[in-house]
């Protein structure tokens, strides 16, 4: 985005994640989008007098893996504090927090930011993490006439705050980290990332300055539940503030909402006391070890990178940019393509091909794919795909070898989509297989030749006239029933004519 | 007066509306107990905590969801509810 | 045969039951008749369902019937500070803040009471959410010192002492943050115990302070206050500060006669009455005939655990308290036009003055600017406080001391002072502080009121305080004692 003057944008995002388990962080109720209020809620949850919190393996199992994934490191202890404050939905009106010692810390994320074209790789960045941790969501208030209505489901849902450090640049970098995020916490299994389901939340700072100067005041732009919020927000603010410091005022540290309606943030009101946290140790939950055994187990269970992915498949399988980055979006789409080149290691863009395009539309037609926030990849489900890796490659391997055209590969492709046979079968079932006969094929090519009513295409080509040429080959076609493998008769009709 | 000990401050951190006997009461208490902590402000004292408690992951629960009380017994406890919330005088601001 | 069986330990009534020559039913239902004309006077009880005691007897009975008795506390009616989740139960922690709330679920011990076989009896007053030494907090009743109806039984636990003191109940649970089962167990003339931190689950008993809260037993004698610590101390994974228990820590073994015994330096002379010191000295003496080596210990930081006690606990007890604001249970204002309006209301509706002055504090000690010099000093201070004594203990076996400087004084003599109050805590304090297990033993009289020495060990020493007491009580007089109420 451009600017009026020398300003430089600086953006730093806690994004919130709701970790994929099936009960809560700590308490053992379970979680999940839409059920009825307040049906998941336990006395932990609750906060009656005398429960305590426990704290579940998974979410730490979780967060670590979540570190890993990132490169970070995860320290030999971690722990939990308090953070204290009063509202309707903080049911102990302390949030269980991780203050001083986090499971997360530092680590960063590779981004791909948007080429000059859709068909060019952009360019790449890491953006660095300064920690996560691991911490518990607040239950839901609903607004209701003259009063407000609290349901506790969300309440104690765990949640893995990810805090960047202030290494974003525009609101390209923000929207291409938080692909990335996605990408990666999805592909790792740590999180579903619904931000439908409010599964993803963000808190943006933004700050202004002139390159080279030191940092500007910030201010925080809170809840943002969609990419797309985020980067509105950025641009929205990045004006705002500019428009401010030209006009001679200054910047307000200020928390801030955002109205996706109205495509404006506006100032929260400024809660007095809200900052005073008073922040100590929870003396209920004593510090845990995090042994270095289950870091070793876990780092077993951490994907290929996606963007190493997509370097290995432009540079190794020769892939163009937009085969191989549709492919390494799906964790799921990219290990089924590996497989089907395994069986067919000759021609891995041609399978590519078949896999980014015309699976993937099929999978989504299908169903196997839940639509999210529209800027981020919906995932996809291989496990009921009809084909299988192999019979694509076999696929592949017939049209390299000349059985079948790629015209016809389409049309065998759709029905091995319906009927999960494979392709030979298809070919042999539907009289698919390409004349090669050379010898049949000259026969009729002398036949086509000697037709008078081509005589003034052939005159045309052999002065000089590339497409006169594809005058003759509808006849032969036809000639052959459409099965005559075009390649071969190209090559035939052109030594024919010399 | 103990140093910074704001009694209007402290109430309003801690939601507890206090009569002006209640605040003159409680300051001139509280000020007398806090004189009694100089011991361990003038105290000579490490500069760590040797936290003893430690826990391995053994200790952590398995992620197998536990009953609920359900939201019949949730809002037969709260002393105010409606359509299986609990309900509250209405939120003025949006601040999380 | 039921005007003596009040006066029963609890081991013996044990026996009689299992003997068949007593029934659950009776026994409750002579300490019913007992209640009735005693409670109004003593007001150790604020809630006792007599159908439902009479209905768990009835159950009790017809287990042993069919052979199916669960232990030596199978029948035994065990009284319940009112703290303490029992489901079904009222939970009010003696507050208006929670005179309404039924607990919906069992904490960890009235789980395994059940277990036990236990008859879980009534309801007991204590000082509001635990915060007291003379249980003159309660904002439902009054509770009185059976040996003086004049004076206060002490606190937070007065309702539990009390009851075992008028031969109410022949067992009772209390909990002790600061002191509140030794002094009030002191003060009666009882027998209390408060376990090493993380022995007993603190799941269900409503925090005052996480750090040095502990469910412990109360009984009139050291036996029977052994029987009942057996059945609570055990692991509990809804309490990740609880590590359950160890065999060995539960018995009293040991030949009590060789324990070493160490008395802190300078602690007799810190504002103790001469009578108390007399009492606790003549309990020394006791030891030394016995063959006990005494010697002096050295805890040069004594002078900080009360500051430090004050400090952690006010701070943790003012996020504890953070939840009761009338949203999700308990007193909730009728002034209420805003939620800031309503929680504010309906926590000042709620809470009385100790409470609030205790929030006031912790909320200030925890505040922006303050606390480093405070909390953070506190904790660090706590940590010096441990090792002295842990250092202490590996030299001798237990510290002796008085359990309170004073006997009980008279209702509201100073009910002005809280400073002067929380001084009194001085011996007991550091029990919680380090996380030490005590035991409080009556060992003599100031006058007609009681006075106990208190006992304090290594992590994990049960046995050995146990075994001491023990070895007390048989050569004194002052076991099963009751007021003459």
């Amino acid at each position: 985005m451009s600017s009026s003057s020398d300003w430089e944008v600086v953006i730093g995002l806690e994004v919130h994640v709701q970790l994929h388990t099936r009960a809560k962080v700590f308490a053992s109720s379970s979680w999940g989008f839409g059920q009825e209020p307040n049906e998941q809620v336990d006395p932990v949850v609750l906060g009656l007098p005398g429960t305590l919190p426990v704290v579940n393996h998974e979410a730490v199992e979780k967060s670590i893996l979540f570190g890993l994934v990132v490169g970070a490191e995860i320290p030999a202890h971690c722990a939990w504090d308090r953070k204290n404050y009063f509202y309707p939905d903080n049911p102990k009106n302390y949030q269980l927090t991780q203050k001083d010692f986090p499971v997360v810390i530092g680590g960063s994320v590779e981004i791909e930011l948007p080429g000059p074209s859709r068909n060019v790789m952009g360019e790449h960045k890491h953006v660095r993490i300064h920690h996560a941790h691991l911490e518990e969501d607040v239950g839901k208030l609903s607004h209701a006439g003259s009063g407000s209505l609290v349901d506790y489901n969300r309440a104690g849902v765990p949640l893995l705050e990810i805090v960047t450090e202030p290494d974003l640049r525009s609101s390209a970098e923000a929207e291409a980290f938080l692909r990335a995020l996605v990408a990666m916490l999805t592909q790792a299994g740590v999180a579903d990332c619904d931000m439908e389901k409010g599964q993803l939340r963000c808190d943006c700072n933004v700050s202004i300055r002139h390159p080279g100067a030191p940092l500007g005041t910030r201010t925080e732009t809170k809840n943002l539940n969609s990419i797309s919020s985020v980067r509105d927000t950025v641009i929205f603010e990045t004006a705002r503030q500019i428009r401010e410091l030209e006009a001679g005022r200054t910047i307000t540290q200020e928390t801030r909402g955002w109205n996706a309606d109205l495509g404006r943030g506006y100032v929260l009101r400024d809660k007095e006391d809200a900052h005073d946290y008073r922040y100590f140790p929870d003396p209920d939950i004593p510090t845990l070890e995090l042994s270095r055994a289950t870091v070793e187990r876990l780092a077993k269970q951490v994907p290929e990178n996606l963007f190493d992915r997509q370097r290995r498949y432009m540079d190794t399988l020769g892939l163009p940019f937009t085969a191989a980055s549709v492919l390494v979006a799906h964790r799921e789409l990219a290990e089924w393509f590996e497989l089907s080149v395994a069986a067919h290691p000759a021609n891995p863009q041609g399978i590519a091909n078949l896999v980014a395009n015309d699976l993937l539309r099929d999978l989504s037609a299908a169903g196997s794919t839940t639509g999210f926030d529209e800027a981020a990849p919906a995932p996809v489900s291989l496990s009921s795909c009809p084909i299988k890796p192999a019979q694509l490659a076999g696929l592949v391997k017939l049209t390299d070898e000349g059985v079948i055209s790629k015209q016809q590969a389409k049309e065998v492709f759709a029905e091995m989509f319906k009927s999960g046979q494979d392709a030979a079968a298809i070919v042999d079932a539907k009289g698919l297989r390409q004349n090669s006969d050379t010898g049949e094929l000259e026969k009729i090519i002398q036949e086509v030749i000697a037709d008078p009513a081509v005589a003034k295409s052939i005159a045309e080509y052999r002065a000089g006239n590339e497409k006169a040429i594809n005058a003759l080959k509808g006849p032969i076609m036809k000639r052959t029933q459409g099965k005559a493998n075009p390649g071969l008769i190209d090559q035939l009709l052109r030594k024919a004519l010399g | 007066m103990a140093e910074g000990f704001d009694i209007d401050h402290l109430a309003k951190l801690a939601r507890l509306s206090l009569t002006p006997e209640e605040k003159a009461l409680y300051s001139s208490q509280l000020n007398s107990i806090i004189g009694h902590f100089q011991a361990l402000a003038q105290a000579d004292l490490p500069t760590t905590i040797d936290d003893a408690r430690v826990v391995r992951e053994s200790a952590l629960r398995s992620d197998v969801p536990g009953p609920s009380l359900g939201a019949e017994a949730v809002t037969r406890i709260a002393p105010a509810s409606r359509d299986g919330q609990i309900s509250v005088p209405r939120v003025v601001d949006d601040e999380a | 045969m039921a005007e003596v069986l009040h006066t029963l330990s609890a081991a013996e009534l044990g026996r009689r039951l299992a003997a068949g020559t007593l029934t659950s039913r009776a026994l409750c239902a002579a300490l019913i008749a007992r209640y009735d004309v005693l409670n109004d006077k003593v007001g150790a009880f604020t809630h006792l369902d007599r159908a439902d005691v009479l209905a768990q007897a009835d159950a009790s009975d017809a287990r042993r019937q069919a052979g199916q008795g669960r232990g030596p506390l199978e029948g035994i009616p065990v009284a319940i500070k009112d703290n303490i989740a029992v489901q079904g139960q009222p939970l009010t922690c003696s507050s208006k803040m929670l005179a309404s709330l039924v607990s919906p679920y069992d904490s960890h011990v009235a789980e395994r009471l059940r277990a036990a076989g236990v008859i879980l009896y009534g309801r007991l007053n204590m000082d509001e959410f635990a915060m007291g030494s003379s249980t003159e907090n309660s904002a439902v009743r009054k509770t009185f010192n059976p040996w003086d109806l004049t004076r206060i039984p002490g606190g937070s636990s007065g309702g539990s002492a009390a009851a075992l003191a008028a031969g109410l109940v022949p067992l009772s649970l209390g909990s002790d943050t600061g002191g509140s089962i030794r002094q009030p167990a002191s003060h009666c003339g009882v027998v209390g115990l408060k376990p090493t931190y993380g022995l007993v689950s603190r799941f269900g008993l409503v925090a005052f302070a996480s750090s040095l809260d502990q469910i412990g037993p109360m009984a009139r004698s050291v036996e029977d206050c052994e029987l009942l610590l057996a059945a609570l101390a055990s692991a509990d994974a809804r309490d990740m500060t609880c590590f359950g228990s160890d065999e060995r820590t539960l018995t009293a073994a040991g030949e009590a006669k060789k324990l070493r015994i160490g008395i802190p330096k300078g602690f007799l002379g810190k504002g103790v009455a001469p009578e108390v010191a007399a009492a606790v000295n003549a309990a020394i003496e006791f030891y030394r005939a016995q063959g006990c080596a005494i010697s002096e210990v050295e805890l040069p930081s004594a002078d900080l655990a009360v500051p430090t006690y004050y400090v952690v606990a006010t701070a943790e007890a003012s996020s504890n308290l953070g939840r009761y604001d009338g949203v999700r249970y308990g007193h909730r204002s009728a002034q209420a036009s805003t939620p800031v309006e309503m929680m504010t209301n309906s926590r000042s509706e709620g809470f009385g003055p100790e409470v609030k002055r205790r929030i006031l504090l912790g909320t200030f000690v925890l505040s922006a600017g303050y606390a480093d010099a405070y909390y953070n000093r506190a904790l660090r201070a706590r940590a010096k406080i441990r090792s002295e004594y842990l250092a202490a203990l590996s030299q001798v076996d237990v510290l002796l001391t008085p359990t309170v400087p004073t006997p009980a004084f008279k209702v509201g003599e100073k009910a002005s002072d809280p400073l002067q109050l929380y001084l009194e805590d001085i011996f007991t304090i550091p029990a919680n502080l380090a996380g030490l297990p005590a035991l409080s033993v009556p060992c003599g009289q100031s006058g007609h009121l009681p006075v106990g020495f208190h006992l304090v060990g290594a992590p994990l020493s049960e046995a050995k305080l146990l075994a001491a007491g023990r070895l007390f009580e048989a050569a004194h007089g002052f076991a099963h004692q009751q007021s003459t109420l």
